[in-house]
């Protein structure tokens, strides 16, 4: 029988953690600590980028057209203005439909209200028009009031720009609260790795005096890495996923009116990503910071 | 076996561990390295297992060129040679057994022979029973033990102790002697340094004398030549 290397590494690494219980633990503690917090931060970008999604889809343009046109020309209106570019849907409202929904929301009927409005129906036809792009929406809505056939058109005029002031800054804040927590996870990570490998250069030494080469002294200790890291990210994931999870639960059942993201796709990927940079930053901090040693 | 050419060692603090040495050893002597502490005795020693390069002159061992070695090469040097050290450099997250396999496996012995090789070393240093005790379990002369049996368990052509009866009783200092006795009787050329007069004194083996870094005295069949 020769000898068993990848056997030796494994049980190399289980010693190594059994018999320092307390570093490794705090190796977990410290992976699993900054991913809890770089995986909410992630989820709060995501939500924020939502509500800010959210808001701009509510900007439209209303297009009221003058009254003396005719169905047929409302329709290549809308075909007309289906073409400007900018321009995601164009939907067409018609006194009649206006009535009927000014009705509903009075809570009447309609007879009664056309006749109490004195027989006619003052409602213009209007055209409701989504830009693809929110940022568009002053431009288009400039465009469509120039068309010959439009009366007057309304899209929230001086609203629009705070509004888009404040998505812009929504988002921003989530990137830089992603940012900065990736950040202080790395350097968190990187400092605690150094510190368990310093911790062992006394053994480093003795075992490359006794004639252990280089890969033979680094492949336990980047399982070792690798395997405190993949514990911190897992207990991460764990915590993040349960944690998100709950908070979104209380949330749509409390504040219903706040539009939180469950999009599975992404929740795996977060968790995912947590496992993986856990035992990436596990691996590679400890094989980076073990080269000093070996080759000092 | 050991050959030393006009080597010289200045540390970067500008202390001159050694000045202008030459020396040869040849194949299966036995040779006591004596000398005041702080003489250069350690740092000689440094130099032949390549824990230190000279500052000038030529190292050989074995006809390998020390000073020339590449880096990737200076681990098969050294299991080549086996060292005694005077603080042991046991692991001490691992216990006896595994300190003295960890030789072996360095060289890729299967897991068979080197628990069968581990426990016969252990049985000849006398530590038999303490196989699962770590290293500050251990008295000082135990650890000591530990270091000899690691340094001796793949027959190396050379042997390098640093003091290796310093932290013994003299019945146990002298079991270590037969031990080192029988070692070079089959062959393995052994370099000793040492403060033990009696030792010295009655093996009658060559004896180079290191005083201020330089040779002071080498001489066949010497004595300690020091009176305290």
């Amino acid at each position: 029988m020769t000898f068993n290397f990848p056997r030796y590494i494994l049980r190399e690494t289980g010693h190594s953690m059994k018999r320092n219980p307390w570093l490794s633990i705090a190796s977990v503690l410290t992976v699993m600590v900054s991913l809890v917090i770089l995986g909410f931060s992630i989820f709060f970008l995501a939500n924020a980028s939502n509500v800010a999604q959210s808001f701009e889809s509510q900007l439209e343009i209303a297009a009221f057209v003058k009254d003396d046109a005719t169905a047929v020309q409302v329709q290549t209106l809308q075909s007309q203005i289906q073409g400007m570019t900018g321009v995601a849907s164009v939907t067409i409202v018609t006194k009649q439909q206006a009535l009927a929904d000014f009705g509903k929301n009075m809570g009447g009927s309609q007879s009664n209200l056309v006749t109490d409005l004195g027989g006619t129906n003052p409602f213009p036809d209007k055209l409701t028009i989504k830009a693809t792009n929110p940022q568009d929406v002053e431009n288009l809505a400039a465009a469509i009031s120039a068309l010959p056939e439009i009366d007057t058109v309304r899209y929230g005029q001086g609203y629009v720009d705070k509004l888009l002031q404040f998505t812009k800054w929504l988002r921003w804040i989530g990137f830089g609260v992603v940012g900065a927590f990736s950040v202080a996870s790395v350097v968190l990570i990187s400092i605690n790795v150094k510190m368990n490998v310093f911790s062992k250069r006394r053994e480093i030494q003795i075992m490359k005096l006794v004639g252990a080469s280089n890969g033979f002294i680094r492949w336990p200790f980047l399982i070792e890495g690798l395997t405190l890291g993949l514990l911190g990210g897992g207990l991460a994931a764990l915590v993040v996923g349960m944690g998100y999870n709950w908070i979104t639960m209380y949330i749509q059942s409390t504040l219903t009116f706040l539009p939180v993201v469950r999009n599975v796709v992404l929740f795996r990927q977060v968790l995912g990503g947590l496992l993986l940079a856990g035992m990436a930053m596990g691996a590679v901090g400890s094989g980076v910071s073990l080269q000093k040693f070996l080759h000092s | 076996m050991i050959q030393l050419r006009n080597v010289s060692k200045i540390y970067p603090n500008g202390a001159r561990a050694l000045v202008d040495v030459n020396l040869k050893i040849d194949k299966g002597e036995f040779v006591f390295l004596v000398g005041p502490s702080g003489a250069g005795k350690s740092t000689l020693i440094k130099l032949f297992y390549r824990d230190e390069t000279p500052t000038r002159g030529q190292v050989q061992i074995n006809g390998k060129n020390l000073v020339r070695m590449k880096e990737r090469e200076v681990p098969y040097l050294r299991r080549s040679i086996g060292v005694i050290f005077q603080d042991f450099k046991l692991l001490p997250n691992k216990t006896v057994q595994e300190n003295v396999a960890f030789a072996l496996e360095v060289i890729g012995v299967s897991r068979k022979e080197v628990r069968a090789r581990t426990s016969n070393m252990l049985e000849l240093v006398g530590l038999a029973g303490k196989e699962n005790a770590f290293p500050n379990e251990l008295s000082g002369g135990e650890q000591q033990r530990v270091c000899v049996a690691r340094a001796i368990i793949n027959n190396p052509a050379l042997l390098i102790a640093d003091e290796p009866t310093g932290n013994l009783d003299p019945e146990t200092a002298w079991g270590i002697m037969d031990l080192l006795f029988n070692i070079n009787k089959r062959g393995t050329t052994i370099v000793m340094a040492t403060h033990a007069r009696a030792i010295v004194n009655k093996m009658q083996k060559r004896v180079i004398a290191i005083e201020n870094g330089r040779v002071a005295r080498d001489e066949e069949m010497g004595g300690y030549g020091y009176d305290v």
